[in-house]
């Protein structure tokens, strides 16, 4: 298929944090020390070529960027100083919202402001609901009726229908992903491999065992990581699937599993989140040198639910019902905006489609291989 | 007669020589043989020991002839020869055996190569009995230089040598001096104005007495030799004869013509243009299409007739250059615009070149590789919801990918060709055509502004392609060349020379027609033929055509060459005896 060459796409990517595409020269440099490089999977080199020659349904094909963690070799090793990792990192973005058919991650990415209105606007609607709809009688007895049966299942069916929105707009970029990387480049995969390949996303989802190849500072990184993709994970578990067994009137013994699971989920999303915020602050490693708007929204969202969430669980253990029904109401105002925004639109979609990305990419691999076999077989 | 006494002198040439021919062995056999008084080998007989152990030995040995077994005569008999002349002795008592280009780098079999060696030896020793003292002569130089091409090359030797006061004839076949500089704007890398770099240097030819400036001229023929030459033009309808002691040819180069690449259509679409017509329009300040509209999209498509087996093998070597240059005078001119480069290798490799890559690849410019020799870019027609007027199609080596690329115009970065007359011109000065047509240096690396031709000197982009500055220094090398030879005052010519044994002469004439430098000329008076000297090249063409054996070539007589193949013979059956 032949591309018309686009010399204005990259002053569009411009906006997704893509800098210096004019300095790279195709040395290789790159590609060659990638400690992810893989035989005729060129990247970050073919990435970077894609852009400045702004091949618009190349780079929506290409899910090399989700399989770049970013260790910040490449652009180390650059003798132009053309940034590749950063490069790869603003195509997550950009590609994030060529996944996105509903429109808003393209409207959050390229123009602030909508970002922020939306999340006043839910951070507000939070608030406005609990003052109409709350009895005003429990808020000095909140910290039993917390775990009330009536409230939970508010709060539950509120909890799941942001699930099942979520989850849909997820699900079916994932599906629109597949369209983009798979099938509309024409890439015939031998059906058994889709079920081959299946035992890859629950491994590399729980072990971030490719994102340990990429860690060139130690292993610091990769804990960091781990603890803050655990501690996230097993909190969003535990509070959208296991609401009433998770937020209960009883207040249990520390060592009960309930309360062993939300320290731990606590403070993997406390270290992680520091480890980030520092690094992103100090600017020293490469991976934090460059920082868009969105990473920054992420971070503080995610700190902000957080230490609201901590402080709710102190007040309560130290009977204050005013100051945990604040901080609670707070707590989800906080919360609804950044699951609504960040995970099927922003930056935390990627636990989605870096997962997806590496399945994708044995199947790819599955096609061409095949591909390259009967080719062998017809010279034969 | 006196005794003839032989220095014999064997060579290892490191290991060229000596891993495959036994030296020592030669030298010692060698010994024996019919008036060699002294035998030896040495590692490098080119060495300052190596020539000072001759001249040793000549003075010890009283020696009135040497050989020489080593390499080629091409390469060192000169060397030897002077060696010859420190002793005393005349440098043509000297003879050469060439085991090594002969013998040990072409053969394989160590005793077989020894064998051969002996044999080149004993011819040697054959010939050099019969050799004979030769004097040398010389000729006075005139001091005047016949520069042919008035553009930056003929210009910067012509004022090189008119500046120190010697005589130049300065020759243009074009009405006006500048040649292809005249129709340039800027130059890269550092965006001289190419009009004011020429312009004061053509008014500074024009008001210097030294230089005689014939425009609208060619020379058809030219006789003479280094030091001496003359050839008659014409101007203002009447002849005039220039006499002149060297000779610059700095006829340039010519644009290629891309009317026969068949993807480029370049007859048939009006903003398909050359790089000669989009400096043109650079020069007059705008750059517009045939419509006369502002261009969105500038393409331009490096090695057009270059680096193609089509078309020229070579590289162009100013085009990529150019073509940058461009793009920093369009992206000036029109800052909106879209400017594409197809390109096979950027080739940056002048001074300031690598600067201006790397300055231009900052002005977003889209660099496309292509495979300039298989797999050349399609100008097509694009159809109104295109919104550009021509679309390229190519296979962009750097992404794997087929692309297509909008465009309004573009640009043909053709290459240099010799000019059209190049070869008749150079039978005229005596200066022969490379595979390419330019024409051949007398030594490619070290020395690329002579010729094989003595007095005759190519310089600019007649000898191959070359931007400005090289043009410059092969110009004024040239001129340094020449002002040396003006100011020592004389030349030493040829003493090789064939003579007329007048008493054998019958007047046939045969020699006279045969003759490639029209040295030898026929006495009606004595119905002799005569041979002129100095434009005698010593090539042997009249002595193995003279059917009386009248004319003798020196230093290349009957008598010699068959000693020699006598020597080479008696030796050979010899060792085949053994």
């Amino acid at each position: 298929m032949i591309q018309r060459v686009n010399p204005d796409l990259k002053k569009y990517l411009v906006k997704y944090g893509i800098q210096d595409w004019n300095e790279c020269f195709h040395c290789g440099n790159c590609t060659a020390i990638c400690p992810l490089t893989d035989q005729g999977f060129l990247f970050p080199r073919k990435a970077i070529r894609q852009v400045q020659m702004g091949l618009k349904t190349s780079l929506a094909s290409n899910f090399d960027p989700w399989l770049c963690y970013y260790c910040g070799e490449c652009s180390e090793t650059c003798p132009r100083d053309a940034n590749p990792g950063e490069l790869m990192m603003s195509l997550r973005r950009y590609l994030t919202s060529v996944y996105d058919w509903t429109g808003f991650s393209k409207l959050f990415y390229t123009k602030k402001i909508w970002e922020f209105l939306t999340i006043i606007i839910l951070f507000i609607l939070v608030i406005a609901s609990f003052v109409v709809w709350f009895p005003k009688e429990q808020i000095a007895n909140f910290t039993t009726y917390i775990g009330d049966h009536s409230f939970l299942k508010v709060i539950e069916a509120g909890d799941l229908i942001m699930a099942a929105v979520v989850a849909f707009v997820l699900i079916s970029n994932i599906f629109r992903m597949w369209y983009l990387t798979i099938l509309k480049p024409k890439y015939k995969v031998p059906f058994i491999e889709y079920f081959r390949g299946i035992y890859v996303l629950p491994g590399v989802f729980a072990s971030q065992i490719s994102f340990r190849k990429c860690d060139t500072d130690g292993r610091l990184y990769w804990v960091n990581h781990l603890l803050l993709m655990t501690g996230y994970t097993l909190m969003f578990i535990l509070v959208v699937v296991f609401l009433p067994k998770f937020q209960v009137s009883e207040v249990y013994n520390w060592y009960h599993w309930q309360r062993l699971l939300g320290y731990y989920a606590t403070f993997g999303l406390l270290f992680g989140l520091s480890a980030m915020f520092i690094g992103r602050w100090r600017k020293k490693s490469e991976k934090f040198k460059f920082s868009h708007l969105s990473d920054w929204l992420f971070i503080i969202m995610l700190f902000l639910t957080t230490l609201t969430g901590i402080l709710v669980h102190i007040f309560r253990l130290a009977d204050m019902p005013y100051a945990t029904y604040y901080l609670y109401i707070i707590h989800l105002a906080v919360l609804v905006p950044m699951i609504c925004v960040e995970v099927p639109f922003s930056k935390w979609s990627h636990l989605a489609y870096r997962p997806f990305s590496i399945y994708f990419y044995y199947l790819k691999k599955a096609a061409l291989s095949k591909q390259h076999k009967s080719k062998l077989a017809a010279a034969a | 007669m006196e005794e003839t006494r032989i220095g014999l002198y064997v060579c290892w040439c490191g290991t060229n020589i000596a891993k495959m021919v036994d030296v020592e062995n030669v030298a010692k056999e060698m010994e024996s043989m019919p008036n060699v008084v002294v035998s030896k080998d040495y590692k490098y007989m080119c060495s300052d020991p190596g020539q000072d152990l001759i001249i040793k030995d000549i003075k010890e040995h009283n020696l009135n002839r040497v050989v020489v077994s080593a390499c080629s005569p091409r390469i060192h008999e000169i060397t030897f020869r002077k060696a010859l002349e420190n002793a005393g002795l005349n440098p043509y008592m000297f003879e050469m055996a060439n085991i090594r280009e002969h013998d040990s780098w072409v053969h394989t079999d160590r005793e077989e190569a020894t064998r051969k060696a002996k044999t080149l030896i004993a011819g040697a020793l054959n010939r050099v009995r019969w050799h004979e003292s030769l004097e040398k002569r010389t000729v006075d130089m005139n001091p005047a230089t016949l520069i042919i091409g008035g553009g930056i090359a003929g210009i910067s030797a012509a004022l090189e040598i008119a500046d120190s006061g010697k005589k130049v004839y300065l020759i243009e076949k074009s009405d006006k001096l500048g040649g292809h500089l005249l129709n340039v704007d800027l130059t890269y890398p550092y965006m001289y104005s190419a009009q004011e770099m020429i312009k004061p240097k053509i008014d500074r030819i024009e008001n210097n007495p030294d230089i005689d400036v014939f425009l609208n001229t060619q020379i058809e023929d030219l006789t003479g030799y280094v030091g001496n030459f003359q050839t008659k033009i014409s101007k203002d309808g009447a002849e005039k004869e220039l006499k002149f002691g060297s000779i610059i040819v700095a006829t340039g180069l010519k644009a290629f013509k891309p009317d026969t690449i068949k993807g480029y259509d370049y007859t048939n679409f009006p903003n398909v243009i050359t790089s000669v017509e989009f400096e043109a329009m650079l020069k007059s300040g705008k750059i517009l299409t045939k419509e006369g509209k502002e261009p969105k999209n500038i393409f331009i498509i490096h090695c057009v007739g270059s680096r193609n087996h089509d078309y020229h093998e070579y590289c162009s070597r100013t085009c990529c250059m150019t073509a940058l240059k461009y793009s920093n005078q369009i992206r000036s001119a029109l800052p909106d615009s879209h400017i594409y480069h197809a390109y096979a290798d950027m080739r940056a490799f002048g001074k300031g070149c690598e600067e201006l890559y790397t300055k231009t690849s900052r002005k977003d410019v889209i660099f496309l590789m292509y495979d300039q020799k298989n797999d050349l870019p399609k100008i097509k027609k694009a159809s109104v919801k295109d919104k550009c007027e021509m679309l390229i199609e190519l296979n962009e080596k750097l992404s794997g990918e087929s692309v297509e690329v909008a465009a309004d115009m573009v640009i043909l970065m053709v290459a240099m060709e010799s000019q059209d007359n190049a070869k008749t011109l150079g039978q005229t000065v005596g200066v022969s055509l490379c595979g390419n047509e330019f024409y051949i240096e007398k030594h490619p690396k070290l020395d690329p502004v002579a010729t094989t031709t003595d007095g005759v000197y190519v310089v600019g982009s007649c000898q191959s392609p070359k931007d400005i500055p090289d043009s410059v220094s092969q110009a004024r090398a040239a001129a340094a060349r020449i002002l040396a030879k003006i100011n020592y005052g004389t030349v030493e010519v040829e003493v090789t020379t064939a003579v007329v044994n007048e008493e054998l002469c019958c007047g046939c004439q045969t020699c006279v027609s045969v003759c490639p430098y029209t040295a030898i000329s026929y006495d009606d008076e004595k119905n002799v033929s005569v041979v002129n000297e100095v434009l005698c090249k010593g090539c042997g063409t009249c002595g193995s055509a003279c059917p009386t054996g009248a004319i003798k070539c020196r230093h290349y007589t009957d008598q010699q060459i068959l000693s020699q193949i006598e020597g080479l013979l008696s030796k050979s059956l010899e060792l085949q005896e053994v």
